[in-house]
């Protein structure tokens, strides 16, 4: 235990630390902040908010009678609309009187006058209503097109899509909280990624570059020690990884999506996904895999680390699979990995691979340890 | 006991020993070759460190190999370069190693503490080693081969970096522990092992040449060495005619010391031989193509 906690210091050093906080402080502001500081984004308000009430008054799934509630609700903020433009009465010398001429408006041939009207209503007064009652005429389109099949679909993405229709898993909620997750927990992926791969690198290379390895290897421990390593390695991966997802987590609950966890990520629009979590089951199965990733790098570091002659090869040889995984593996295994725009196995069978890969090249470098010439 | 049974070693094509057969009992045995004759190699099998190509090293009548961790609890070892965390402290460093040799954290405190004080470092158990010298360094690498007590003892090149105060200190004691184990220690300085060996090994042309004590290497030479005077014109001519161990210039003219196998001049006197004259005559092949 002693030998394991001494290895576990050598690799969380306060060096480390400070680099660790430089690196995911420049990764944060570069890839993460945006979908922390401006969130709701812009109009997306109106979404998010209209989401929180769809939730609110009607849960997490929505019926035919609550269906008509929410027609209901639309017609009555139409009304308002209504009462709002009549009482303005340049929105009537413009033929504007009511809401329905003003969503019909001919706005590519507007005039002047129009012009200036509609930007006072969406932009100058910043008129909530009309915001709200485009988001909700979206939402009545979306569920007017519910029992639509897209083209040109494989047979099995064809058959989950009948299945979903059948189950009644329609995209009826506004998107808006989970595209911001996907977006987050990608360049969350990234960063947690760097992090584990620098902190890991140098475990192996450290000591073989500073000759301390024959002293390590002719004392009791003798190369056990290189088992040792690589436990350490894991448990410093691991904490690494908790400690990122705390920190980021603990920022990403500043967006308060919390109203939205219990929604299945079927009824999300434009989600259409091969199981059917709720959005905090998927928030739990993205911290799993982003633990399977981050552990196969962490354990491919070090056997990097225990291959190569010195840091600049390592880092050399760390670059393409590290720019290879966020190019091709990054998003499926991550923000898609369920997603039916990916093949339904896809992301389970690439998990299981990767970590069978991993363990079968850590236990032949384990053997070839055991039995290397230190020169 | 240690034995080294028909031990050979291959680098791919390169044969670095061949056919090695040693011996080793309690003592204190010097490892005498020049750089590159495959000290470290031996040095390296016996620490467990490189296996054999062929044969076997056994300890006590058991493979070194199959022991394992039974061995190496035995074994206290300098390799030739010391590696060190350079932001720890001699204290700190020496606890991490001791935790390798399986030593707890008590005992290893004790034992820190009269190690440090043997090679001279107490007022510094607390020092990051990044501002140690050279001799420092190399001190705190003799007082971490000795952390877990060992039976067999193993030091390659110990004595780099070493000041003549300290090698005279580090001789004492090695000769003080070499009474109750195993001492093997590789060298290319002749001094530093000539006075305290019980015996020396040479290794020459990847085999062993000799294993024998000082005085019966030495004997090797008897009647063979000799000192005179000559003047500094005749110096070309003497290198010629002999193989030359030393010269010194002395009121114009140069004292050499040098191996003539056959008669003998009558100005030339005889002298006993010094390991160090087999040393330069057995390997002068080698140190000349040094030079």
């Amino acid at each position: 235990m002693r030998v394991l906690w001494n290895e576990l210091k050598k690799i969380l050093t306060w060096k480390m630390l400070v680099l660790l906080i430089f690196i995911n402080s420049v990764l944060y502001f570069l890839l993460i902040e945006f979908d922390i500081e401006y969130f709701p984004n812009g109009s997306d308000m109106y979404s998010y908010n209209l989401g929180i009430e769809m939730i609110k008054k009607y849960g997490i799934t929505m019926d035919r009678d609550e269906f008509i509630d929410f027609e209901k609700t639309y017609a009555d903020d139409v009304k308002k609309a209504d009462d709002y433009l009549q009482s303005r009465e340049e929105f009537g010398e413009e033929g504007l009187e009511t809401y329905e001429k003003f969503r019909d408006y001919d706005w590519v041939n507007r005039s002047g006058k129009a012009s200036e009207l509609r930007d006072e209503v969406f932009f100058n007064q910043s008129v909530d209503l009309f915001w709200e009652l485009q988001e909700r005429e979206r939402l009545i389109e979306f569920y007017k097109w519910k029992d639509s099949i897209p083209e040109r679909l494989s047979k099995k993405k064809q058959q989950r899509f009948e299945e979903l229709i059948a189950q009644k898993k329609f995209g009826l909620y506004p998107e808006v909280a989970w595209m911001n997750f996907k977006r987050f927990i990608a360049n969350v992926g990234i960063a947690i990624l760097f992090s584990v791969v620098l902190v890991i690198s140098p475990v192996i290379l450290k000591d073989r570059s500073r000759q301390i390895v024959p002293m390590q290897y002719t004392t009791k421990k003798g190369r056990k020690l290189f088992r040792t390593k690589i436990l350490a390695g894991v448990i410093a991966t691991f904490i690494v990884i908790t400690a990122l997802l705390t920190v980021y987590f603990s920022l990403y609950s500043l967006n308060n999506t919390s109203m939205f966890f219990d929604v299945r990520v079927n009824t999300f629009i434009g989600n259409e996904s091969w199981f059917d979590p709720t959005f905090f089951q998927f928030i739990m199965l993205f911290i799993s895999g982003i633990y399977i990733i981050g552990l196969v790098f962490g354990l491919l570091s070090m056997a990097f680390s225990s291959l190569v002659p010195n840091m600049v090869s390592l880092i050399g040889i760390q670059i393409p699979f590290v720019i290879g995984f966020l190019i091709i593996g990054l998003y499926p295994l991550l923000p898609d990995m369920i997603s039916i725009w990916n093949p339904k196995w896809l992301s389970l069978i690439s998990y299981c691979t990767i970590i069978i890969i991993v363990i079968l090249f850590t236990a032949v470098l384990w053997k070839r340890e055991k039995k290397m010439d230190i020169l | 006991m240690i034995v080294v049974k028909d031990v050979s070693k291959q680098y791919g094509d390169f044969t670095a020993l061949q056919n090695v057969n040693l011996e080793f009992g309690n003592g204190l045995y010097g490892l005498l070759a020049p750089n590159g004759a495959g000290k470290t190699t031996l040095i390296k099998m016996l620490a467990t460190l490189i296996a054999p190509t062929e044969g076997e090293i056994f300890y006590n009548g058991k493979n070194i190999n199959d022991m394992d961790d039974r061995y190496r609890e035995r074994l206290g070892y300098l390799p030739q370069q010391f590696g060190y965390y350079k932001n720890y402290s001699p204290k700190q460093y020496l606890l991490y190693l001791a935790a390798l040799k399986g030593i707890g954290k008590k005992d290893a405190l004790d034992k820190i503490e009269e190690l440090l004080e043997k090679v001279a470092l107490s007022d510094v158990v607390n020092k990051k080693m990044k501002k140690f010298s050279g001799g420092m360094i190399q001190r705190v690498g003799i007082a971490q081969a000795l952390l877990n007590d060992p039976e067999i003892l193993i030091l390659d090149e110990p004595t780099a970096g070493l000041d003549p105060k300290e090698r005279a200190r580090f001789r004492h004691l090695l000769t003080d522990l070499a009474r109750e184990r195993l001492v093997i220690i590789s060298t290319h300085i002749v001094s530093d092992i000539e006075s305290i060996a019980n015996e020396i090994i040479m290794i020459r042309n990847k085999q062993l040449l000799y294993k024998d004590s000082v005085a019966d290497i030495c004997a090797t030479l008897n009647g063979c060495v000799f000192e005179t005077t000559i003047d500094y014109d005749q110096l070309e001519d003497f290198r010629k005619n002999n193989i030359l161990l030393s010269e010194k210039q002395e009121y114009g003219n140069m004292t050499v010391r040098f191996i003539h196998k056959g008669d003998s001049e009558i100005e030339w006197t005889s002298v006993p031989p010094h390991l160090e004259d087999v040393f330069l005559y057995e390997y002068r092949d080698e140190l000349e193509g040094d030079n």
